[in-house]
């Protein structure tokens, strides 16, 4: 928050806290509910069988043993690390490049270029996901990290952030480094990397969250048990209608929340500034 | 400018040029190609070119049509609650009061979470014996069979939808209130406004680009919906919860009709343009400099 926004901010009148509290608070709590349900059935030895039981206890760890006992699991846990990962970097790398070479329209075109970002961004990924599926077919690439990562690891909105931010930063600092004879890579490297870190980090937290969750296409794209990611395996898990382990599958959802929630809770300034970029767009 | 520098340049846009012809434009082009097509990797004989045979088939058949209803009682459904909720959640913990960001915090929670685990958790809740039936035998209310019945399978999942999107737009619409000159309202309060004059007169006019921002996102979301469907229901109990994605899905991953499949995704997309740009329409007032 600027010092402007908080000196306005402190210029509004404080509210009375404790009627909101009284209304505010049970909205609160209901909308919290489901993750508290999760967590006691997660807990709840009982659970197992009905889901309606958990409240009775006893409670223990015993469905995070079993869900880390499974071997499946541990693979699903480090398949969603490693794409993420490599999503997450691959991503702020080209968001950096591209973002930079748009932003200070160092090849011919840049209109052009920066049109065919904006058309990516308005096209709804799903009417796509046929002939992308048949793409990584023909590349060889369907059921391996391949079509789990590259797809993925360049994003138009993160390359659009990037260029307006470019925008705003002043071009002394890049013609001084040229003067001194730095080759582009080294101006890149050196004077821009340093300069782009606000808005990289807000893109490589963004791109974590979407990726971690992502669903729809992680299942189409990758067939064998191995290469599954969390939000994949633990939909696969839920199928079997009557034998569901309830404790389980709340285990591995608390599993499955807890980096999401641990990164939102570090970094929730830059999240929800992130957002407000997108929306004042 | 040196060559050599544009060179550079060249290769540092490369890697979006490769993705975006790869996995952008070529698939494009190739849905509308296929969409003409009888294209199937269980056919024999290869892919016929069938002009608009696919869509004349879609917008004749029944199941499409029910998807199609699906998405639109969704979008329908959700919307003005989950925009209603959002803004009065806004308006609620925009002021300075203690707590404020806890709760900006909390009603923003559900929206990190993936909807798979979101799906999950409110399969349990709506379950026969789950927490929601439980709740309303304890105060004497009948209690539905939610998921497993078709009447009621769909509102579940849209009860779930606005649950949780909401502190998402919440968060949006606090940017847009956030950017209202505040001396707009002392003026409003010498002048003796009520507060729901200033609500009407001040806060409604100058949200108006955020208010369509938010329809605009959300309806673009809500026709996408699938993984609840996948998750909690597998699109039934008979069809009832078969959105356009889902129905999309079936087509080309379970009978493998891409031909088909293809239309279908020409059709949901040009649906998308056309609401938003009708929003857009909508929302926009006419003759005002914005």
């Amino acid at each position: 928050m600027s010092a402007a926004q908080e000196a306005r901010e402190s210029g509004i009148r404080q509210v009375a806290a404790l009627p909101r509290w009284l209304w505010l608070g049970p909205l609160l709590l209901t909308m919290l509910m489901p993750f508290g349900w999760m967590l006691l059935v997660s807990l709840s030895r009982g659970a197992s069988g009905s889901f309606g039981s958990a409240l009775a206890g006893p409670f223990g760890w015993e469905h995070y043993r079993a869900l880390f006992g499974a071997a499946s699991v541990h693979r699903y846990l480090a398949n969603s690390a490693l794409v993420a990962a490599a999503v997450v970097t691959l991503n702020v790398m080209t968001a950096a490049m591209v973002g930079w070479v748009l932003g200070r329209r160092r090849v011919p075109g840049e209109r052009f270029w920066t049109l065919g970002i904006v058309a990516t961004l308005m096209l709804p990924k799903q009417v796509l996901m046929i002939p992308l599926y048949l793409v990584l077919a023909r590349l060889h690439l369907l059921d391996t990290y391949g079509a789990l990562i590259l797809p993925f690891a360049v994003d138009a909105f993160s390359i659009f952030l990037v260029r307006q931010y470019v925008a705003g930063l002043p071009l002394e600092l890049e013609e001084a480094a040229r003067v001194d004879g730095a080759s582009d890579w080294t101006i890149f490297r050196r004077v821009i990397l340093p300069l782009l870190k606000p808005v990289l980090a807000v893109i490589a937290i963004q791109s974590f969250l979407t990726n971690w969750n992502s669903f729809l296409f992680p299942l189409i794209f990758v067939d064998s048990e191995r290469l599954r990611t969390l939000p994949v395996g633990l939909a696969l898990l839920a199928q079997g209608e009557h034998s569901v382990d309830w404790g389980l599958l709340m285990a591995g959802s608390t599993v499955a929340s807890l980096p999401v929630l641990a990164v939102f809770v570090v970094f929730q300034r830059r999240i929800l500034a992130g957002m407000l970029a997108g929306a004042e767009k | 400018m040196r060559t050599h520098s544009r060179a550079t340049a060249w290769a540092m846009l490369s890697p979006w040029l490769l993705s975006f012809v790869l996995f952008g434009l070529y698939p494009f082009a190739f849905t509308l190609v296929a969409s003409f097509t009888s294209y199937s990797p269980l056919e024999a004989g290869g892919a016929r070119f069938v002009g608009f045979e696919n869509y004349l088939r879609a917008l004749t058949d029944p199941e499409f049509w029910n998807a199609l209803r699906t998405t639109g009682v969704f979008v329908i459904g959700t919307i003005p609650f989950t925009t209603a909720l959002a803004l009065g959640l806004a308006l609620a913990v925009q002021p300075a009061f203690r707590g404020r960001t806890m709760f900006r915090v909390g009603f923003f929670v559900p929206s990190v979470v993936s909807i798979v685990v979101l799906s999950l958790v409110f399969k349990g809740l709506y379950a026969p014996n789950g927490f929601v039936n439980a709740a309303l035998h304890a105060v004497g209310l009948p209690a539905p069979a939610w998921l497993l019945d078709p009447r009621t399978a769909l509102p579940a999942i849209m009860a779930m939808d606005v649950w949780t999107a909401s502190g998402y737009y919440m968060v949006i619409f606090l940017a847009g209130l956030e950017a209202i000159p505040h001396d707009l309202y002392d003026a409003a309060r010498i002048e003796g406004a009520s507060n729901w004059i200033q609500f009407t007169r001040i806060t409604l006019p100058l949200l108006r680009p955020t208010l369509l921002f938010v329809l605009v996102v959300n309806t673009v979301r809500s026709l996408q919906i699938f993984a609840e469907a996948f998750v909690m229901t597998g699109g039934g109990p008979l069809k009832s919860t078969t959105t356009v994605v889902y129905y999309l899905y079936e087509e080309a991953f379970t009978r493998f009709h891409l031909g088909y499949a293809s239309a279908v995704a020409y059709l949901l997309f040009a649906i998308t343009l056309v609401l938003a740009w009708g929003q857009m329409k909508l929302v926009k007032p006419s003759g005002e400099p914005r």
